[in-house]
């Protein structure tokens, strides 16, 4: 949008005539100039891109590993999936090798992390866990037969549109935060219920409980490993994202070279492709401030997030 | 040089509101000055057609459809034949819009730029440019502001943002405020209660009113005073946060809420009190302070938008949209008028010659002189102008208005001018003169109303 400058458009006749008292902002005033008399004060107020900051290409690539490392999490997923149904892999090696690293990982964010933990909170996370696992060995035959009637192609398909909604809607807050909650729900939610679709496609009890268990210590308790790893230094951050790819492109290499192929592009193309083009749309940005912005009200601190905005 | 004028709203009585009653004046106060005027708007549940207002103010009330808060349906060629037939049968020279909210009015402003008439548009409210909703009604203006022949905003804030969001020449945008019938807000100094110290709150109970700054310093102020009480008039969805507030620090005996208030008793509620505050976090113009002020009330407002282009220093204590800046604002309101250092029953008098309809009348038909004289584009010119809106929608919108041309070429075959039959046009000083003359009660009251106005003329 061209803003018209001021002095462009400026009325020229009036300001040269010394006799005349200077135009004021004001209505009430009875003055001198034409009502459509352009004044250099013009647009004077006006404050243009004034919250824009500039962004650093080297930052903005090592900021996007959390994607990377989100998605090839997904990929590494499916890799196990594939796995498990051509029989190359044994579902008890699954289950003691997920609750091992589930151990493992439990254990360092405990000690290393938090140091708060009681001795009673543990207990309530082992019975927790305990439950939980048991329900799901309970639920495991239930779930093998759960699409049996549905075709092939359309668990394929769902199975994309939760794994993409899965990865679109993840919460990829990349700063460090005192309190790390669970991921955001959805994409919690659409990534179990893919996991589930896939499952009920494997053949023994087993093998459906294996990879459910695997994928809720997955896509619900992973991240926030990842989490508290991003936060401990930057090159714990680099390492965990090239070594989750190598993982992925490792096991992927036995099943399809051409998904192989199409990864390490995609991962070049988001890693290095995409921050070089945000940077170079940003001098398109082009953000208007001035008197005629509706105010934000500003209250005392202690109720300031009970009046939020509403679309009144 | 008189004119005859169309002005175009969807906004206009039995809707009361500022955009309406400013309609109604101008147009009164045009045909006071021997311009012809009408005005077109849609039609308001059984009351469409043809009706006349005082004075002989015809209003044709279209039956379209009305969605969301009486704005009509755009169907971009819809009303076109209609409006034809509406400017062709009255002789009109000059086509006046009014609201960027209204569908009527940009659709009027479209089809007379096609049709070759002379048209201008008076944008009454402020937009910001971040939101989805702004962006796309800021396109929307662009598109029909990018033929037109003047615009009038109604403060200067307003000017600049009109300039801003429609890409319009600052040289082709008037600056003409708002007015008041300063004899319906008389001062009555006798009317509030010498007890207490009364602030009166009047507006719409929404989000951009500023609702949440009132919640949070209404217990403040009574808490610091002992003899302040509110009392709030209007309803919305806000009401029921104020009511919690009052509910939570127990002042039943200091607010009254009144619910929705007529236009005809806002001077009532207005003169029990002597304090006005208003909240509001943005504002093109603010009529409700000048109304206020008018009726002898010492104002409060919030610095936003244009409102500190309207009131002089003496009648206005300015503050932040800030709890604690309003908090101190009002407390030097309060001392002001417990020790009398103001006599807000003055104030009348004062706005009477400042803000008044024959004024804004006399500016308002400068510019008709103004875009009268200004030659007619061709067609060609014209499509360049559209086609400037923008990479896609400059296309885009030139496409539309070339459909819009061959759309009228099209209603002048099938349905030629001299097939319409013209209307006669009401006879405003005959009218006038006879109710002059006549001595029945009920044009006593009109009669005084315009000896009144005609004393204010005569001064100036």
């Amino acid at each position: 949008m061209d803003v018209p400058v001021a002095h462009q458009f400026q009325s020229p006749d009036y300001q040269y005539n010394l006799n005349n008292p200077p135009w004021r902002k004001l209505l009430w005033v009875k003055q001198n100039y034409p009502d459509n008399y352009v004044d250099s004060t013009f647009l004077d107020e006006l404050q243009k891109n004034v919250n824009v900051h500039t962004y650093d290409y080297w930052k903005m690539v090592y900021e996007s590993g959390v994607i990377t490392q989100h998605i090839s999490s997904v990929v590494i997923f499916i890799a196990i999936f594939i796995y498990l149904q051509q029989y190359s892999l044994a579902a008890s090696h699954l289950i003691w090798s997920g609750s091992l690293l589930t151990g493992v990982g439990y254990i360092f964010c405990d000690f290393v992390m938090t140091r708060r933990q009681h001795a009673f909170e543990r207990k309530r996370v082992a019975k927790s866990a305990i439950f939980f696992f048991s329900t799901l060995l309970g639920l495991s035959p239930i779930l093998k037969t759960l699409t049996s009637q549905t075709s092939d192609d359309t668990i394929w398909a769902l199975t994309v549109c939760c794994f993409l909604a899965n990865v679109l809607f993840h919460d990829y807050v990349s700063h460090s935060r005192a309190h790390v909650k669970i991921p955001g729900s959805l994409s919690t939610n659409a990534a179990i219920f893919a996991s589930v679709l896939l499952a009920s496609r494997l053949d023994t009890n087993l093998d459906v409980f294996g990879l459910l268990s695997f994928a809720v210590e997955w896509f619900a308790l992973f991240p926030i490993l990842r989490r508290y790893l991003q936060e401990l230094s930057p090159k714990v951050q680099v390492t965990l994202t090239l070594l989750m790819l190598l993982i992925s492109v490792a096991m992927f290499l036995r099943i399809s070279k051409a998904i192989v192929c199409l990864y390490m592009l995609g991962f070049c193309f988001i890693t290095f492709i995409c921050p070089y083009w945000l940077i170079f749309i940003q001098k398109y940005k082009n953000e208007i401030h001035g008197p005629w912005d509706e105010a934000r009200p500003r209250l005392q601190k202690s109720k300031r997030n009970l009046y939020r905005k509403r679309s009144t | 040089m008189l004119y005859n004028i169309c002005m175009v709203s969807d906004f206009f009585y039995p809707n009361m509101g500022g955009v309406e009653s400013h309609l109604y004046h101008l147009s009164q106060r045009l045909i006071q000055r021997g311009h012809k005027v009408i005005i077109a708007t849609h039609a308001y549940g059984n009351r469409t057609g043809v009706r006349y207002l005082t004075n002989g103010l015809k209003v044709y009330y279209v039956p379209t459809l009305v969605i969301h808060y009486e704005a009509t349906l755009p169907t971009l060629y819809g009303f076109f034949p209609l409006l034809r037939n509406i400017l062709i049968r009255e002789d009109i020279d000059i086509i006046h819009g009014h609201g960027a909210f209204s569908a009527l009015c940009q659709e009027a402003i479209l089809h007379g730029k096609t049709m070759g008439y002379k048209v201008c548009f008076t944008d009454h409210s402020l937009f910001g440019f971040a939101d989805a909703s702004s962006i796309l009604t800021n396109k929307l203006l662009k598109f029909t502001l990018s033929d037109i022949d003047h615009v009038i905003c109604v403060s200067h804030t307003s000017k600049e943002n009109t300039v801003l969001r429609a890409a319009l020449s600052p040289r082709n945008v008037s600056v003409i405020p708002n007015a008041v019938v300063a004899s319906q807000f008389k001062p009555d100094p006798s009317a509030a209660d010498p007890n207490w110290i009364t602030i009166v709150v009047i507006s719409r109970l929404v989000y951009r009113k500023g609702m949440d700054l009132l919640v949070a310093i209404i217990p403040r102020i009574c808490n610091m005073y002992r003899n302040v009480r509110f009392i709030i008039g209007g309803d919305g969805p806000k009401r029921i946060d104020l009511e919690q507030m009052r509910e939570k620090h127990l002042l039943h005996d200091r607010i009254e809420f009144l619910g929705s208030i007529k236009h005809h008793d806002v001077r009532n509620v207005l003169v029990q009190g002597n304090i006005f505050l208003n909240t509001s976090l943005t504002e093109a113009f603010c009529i409700a302070i000048v109304e206020a002020a008018c009726a002898g009330l010492f104002v409060v407002s919030t610095k936003v938008g244009g409102v500190p282009e309207v009131l002089p220093t003496h009648m206005i204590n300015y503050a932040m949209p800030e709890e604690d800046d309003l908090v101190i604002a009002i407390s030097k309101a309060i001392h002001m008028i417990r020790y009398e250092e103001v006599d807000p029953s003055r104030f009348n008098d004062e706005l009477k010659d400042l803000y008044s309809w024959s004024n804004v009348a006399e500016r308002t038909e400068k510019v008709y002189d103004l875009i009268s004289q200004t030659q007619e584009a061709p067609l060609i010119e014209r499509l360049r102008r559209y086609y400037g809106c923008g990479l896609y929608a400059g296309k885009i919108f030139c496409m539309v208005m070339a459909l819009d041309y061959l759309f009228w070429i099209f209603l002048e075959i099938m349905l030629p001018r001299h097939a319409i039959e013209r209307a006669e046009t009401f006879p405003y000083k005959k009218y006038r003169d006879y109710f002059n003359n006549n001595r029945s009660p009920f044009s006593q009251l009109s009669q005084q109303h315009e000896l009144e106005e005609q004393e204010d003329d005569d001064k100036k």
